[in-house]
């Protein structure tokens, strides 16, 4: 159970510094050294990494998620700060990104050296370091490489948000990843960030758009209180709700084992999300919400964004299909009720 | 944090606990042994067979009208314990026909507004799992639109005289009891004057009409009552406030298990005979979605029956649960039917091709019964004003 304190504590960092203006900023500047900074100071970035648990960091990433924060919290603490601290390595100061490994990645590393381009690295531009987690002959390994240590072409996500290519050539800081540390071990803790992320998303959508359809006046009333309007205001918040309930149950678990089912299934339904509660929301919000002034694209381009990234809905459809496929039919309802304790993924 | 909030609403996440897990382990077991797979024809969900024996069996395990107090006959068990042996029975297509209404709302709602002497009258019976009941809502002219009911209670010596029609009163021919919704004053407000009244469905000047369901089944009927005396000790509750109390029975009625399982079974016996081969990974994909959908849908419904332990009526976040659970039914049903080419038949021997013949026939229900879905939104979205 996460301290409340925490919560309103990230509640408050994030609402006072993520404000429109500061997002628009950090969008078009590719960095925002102020917001970073506040949330920073309070600590919210390490949470899992000194003294608070990997449960506190998520709750703390859904209310990143809410506000919309262009900042890399998911990858320095809970993805790269964890890569880190299972091999032994400093995560030192400032902001930390890893490596998603993408298909089209090239990394080689031999002894100590890194060599090889790396897509899609979440704010490469801004961070001390870049972590990566690469194979060398059936073992894996951490490999950490300080900004001087790494060339970066900017690149960005459907929401503006910076996701790099980043070229190696040069030393980097090498130590074997812990055990059970793997490709898939880093995408299922990958795929749990963005759970988490679009959870509060979802609220925030939701809450945004119940709020402006019962401002918006047409035909003598609050558009709203029609019920055409309400299907979609409806849909908004169920699918809220189901992806809110997905990230509790697969960040309680996560705090006790791999979680593989309900990490899977979360980002499932929060990908599916991200197709109807945006097409609800901004239907119910009408030309407003293709606005740029307006917020509701601060949420919903995050979530066609986050959708891909560790894994689709193609990806996470098929692997958890195929693995209650082989569990077989009288297994089927047991999973329903009890997840990963009698599922393997 | 394991709070989703919603603008409005309130889903506090929520696990099992030791001692439910132990009773969803006793369900499972007794149902492999008492109804063996291949040993019945399993039903879709709360559409199953109706088996008065089978109900008895179940009472006498204490899961008939588990959730009413023990001094009727109850087993002082909560909301989340009676779901755990719900969705076990639901999901098996187990025969809860007989007892299913009288457990699922009547008995709680004349636990909630019933006199000393009718709980001692009714509600032991119900938790025998003898007694059936069935719902006296809906009338030719009063559907979505309840509080529009033409039935009228007029006062007698001693009690009071029905006149009126229900319809779509599943049941009625083979049940005891329905609780009637009526007119028993005109008011200003026409959603005062209305009360409910307990109606032995054997009473004088009372008649069964059947009306075929598209399937050719035989459980829906029209119920007209003519000059049919109900004695005042059979008012439930308040006269006058038949409307409220007719509010919180949807509340039992809405956002359970039986709202997010009715195609279940399709599913399950689609992967017993039909899953093998798998050459394009269609049936993987479809597997996931609806396993994913069913694992979260079944922690919404789950934290709903929380709300009621605690003494919470959540009525919009009931109305939003089954609203997107009878749909996902829907979805279900079509994932299904997308990846098999075969004329459906209820007399196939295939137990998966009568299961998906039978849900073709009975789904457009789904999303009907116990409130449409356009009511539902409504209900939902009052939830949601900010």
């Amino acid at each position: 159970m996460t301290d409340p304190l925490l919560i309103e504590t990230a509640e408050r960092v994030f609402s006072d510094t993520c404000t429109h203006d500061a997002i628009e900023a950090a969008e078009r500047e590719g960095w925002a050294p102020d917001i970073w900074a506040r949330v920073a100071e309070v600590g919210l970035p390490w949470i899992s990494l000194e003294g608070g648990s990997l449960v506190d960091a998520l709750a703390v990433l859904r209310v990143a998620g809410r506000h919309a924060a262009p900042i890399p919290l998911a990858e320095t603490g809970v993805l790269a700060g964890w890569l880190l601290a299972a091999s032994g390595l400093a995560a030192g100061e400032g902001p930390l990104t890893v490596v998603p490994g993408r298909p089209d990645d090239t990394l080689e590393l031999v002894g100590d050296r890194l060599s090889g381009v790396a897509h899609r690295v979440p704010w490469g531009r801004a961070v001390e370091q870049v972590v990566a987690l690469i194979e060398v002959a059936g073992a894996w390994f951490v490999a950490a490489v300080p900004r001087t240590g790494f060339a970066v072409e900017r690149r960005d996500n459907l929401a503006g948000e910076p996701r790099d290519t980043v070229t190696f050539d040069g030393s980097a800081q090498v130590a074997p990843a812990a055990q059970g540390v793997d490709a898939s071990a880093l995408r299922y803790r990958g795929a749990l960030t963005r759970v988490m992320l679009m959870a509060g998303a979802l609220e925030q959508m939701s809450r945004l758009t119940v709020g402006y359809t019962n401002e918006r006046v047409q035909f003598g009333r609050p558009v709203g209180r029609f019920q055409a309007v309400q299907q979609h205001l409806v849909q908004g918040a169920q699918e809220a709700a189901l992806v809110g309930t997905a990230a509790d149950g697969a960040a309680r678990a996560a705090g006790g084992g791999p979680a593989r089912f309900e990490i899977a299934a979360a980002k499932l339904l929060a990908n599916r999300a991200a197709h109807t509660a945006t097409r609800a929301a901004h239907q119910a919000h009408g030309a407003m919400g293709m606005t740029r002034e307006y917020a509701l694209h601060h949420l919903s381009r995050r979530l066609w964004a986050w959708r891909s990234e560790y894994g689709d809905d193609l990806f996470w459809s098929s692997t958890l299909g195929a693995a209650v496929a082989r569990a077989g039919p009288e297994q089927l309802y047991p999973i329903i009720t009890s997840g990963s304790a009698v599922l393997e993924l | 944090m394991c709070v989703g909030y919603v603008v409005g609403m309130r889903f506090e996440s929520t696990e099992l606990t030791g001692t439910e897990l132990l009773l969803q382990k006793e369900v499972r077991d007794f149902l492999a042994a008492e109804l063996p797979r291949g040993a019945f024809v399993p039903g879709l969900g709360m559409g199953a067979a109706r088996d008065p024996e089978f109900s008895r069996k179940l009472a006498r395990r204490g899961w008939v009208g588990m959730a009413l107090p023990r001094r009727f006959g109850g087993g002082d068990r909560s909301a989340v314990e009676r779901f755990v042996v719900v969705e076990e029975l639901l999901r098996w297509g187990a025969p809860v026909g007989h007892h299913w209404v009288a457990d699922r709302q009547s008995g709680p709602l004349i636990n909630r507004f019933g006199t000393e002497a009718q709980k001692e009258r009714f509600l032991p019976q119900i938790c025998a799992g003898e007694l059936s009941f069935s719902i006296g809502m809906s009338e030719p002219d009063s559907g979505s639109d309840l509080a529009s009911v033409k039935t009228r209670a007029t006062r007698v010596e001693g009690g009071w005289l029905l006149n009126g029609t229900k319809v779509w009163t599943s049941g009625a021919h083979v049940n005891d009891w329905f609780i009637v919704l009526a007119r028993t004053s005109d008011e200003s407000d026409r959603h005062q004057g209305l009360s409910q009244l307990l109606v032995d469905l054997r009473s004088s000047g009372l008649r069964v009409n059947p009306i075929p369901f598209l399937d050719g089944t035989a459980h829906f009927n029209e119920v007209v009552l003519t000059e049919v005396f109900v004695p005042d000790e059979l008012v439930l509750g308040e006269v006058g406030m038949g409307w409220a109390q007719n509010t919180s029975e949807l509340a039992y009625e809405r956002g359970g298990p039986d709202r997010w399982l009715s195609t279940y079974l399709v599913l399950e016996h689609f992967l017993r005979e039909r899953a093998g081969c798998d050459a394009d990974g269609r049936v993987a994909m479809l597997l996931g979605e609806a396993t994913a959908q069913w694992w979260a849908l079944r922690r919404l419904s789950l934290s709903v029956a929380r709300k009621m332990d605690r003494g919470e009526a959540p009525a919009a976040e009931s109305a939003l649960v089954k609203e997107m659970g009878t749909r996902f039914e829907q979805d279900v049903l079509r994932g299904v039917q997308r990846l098999v080419d075969l004329e459906p038949s209820l007399e196939s021997p295939s137990p998966f091709e009568q299961l998906l013949a039978r849900a073709m026939l009975t789904a457009p229900s789904f999303t009907i019964r116990g409130g449409t879905n356009e009511i539902l939104r409504s209900v939902a979205a009052r939830g949601l004003r900010p």
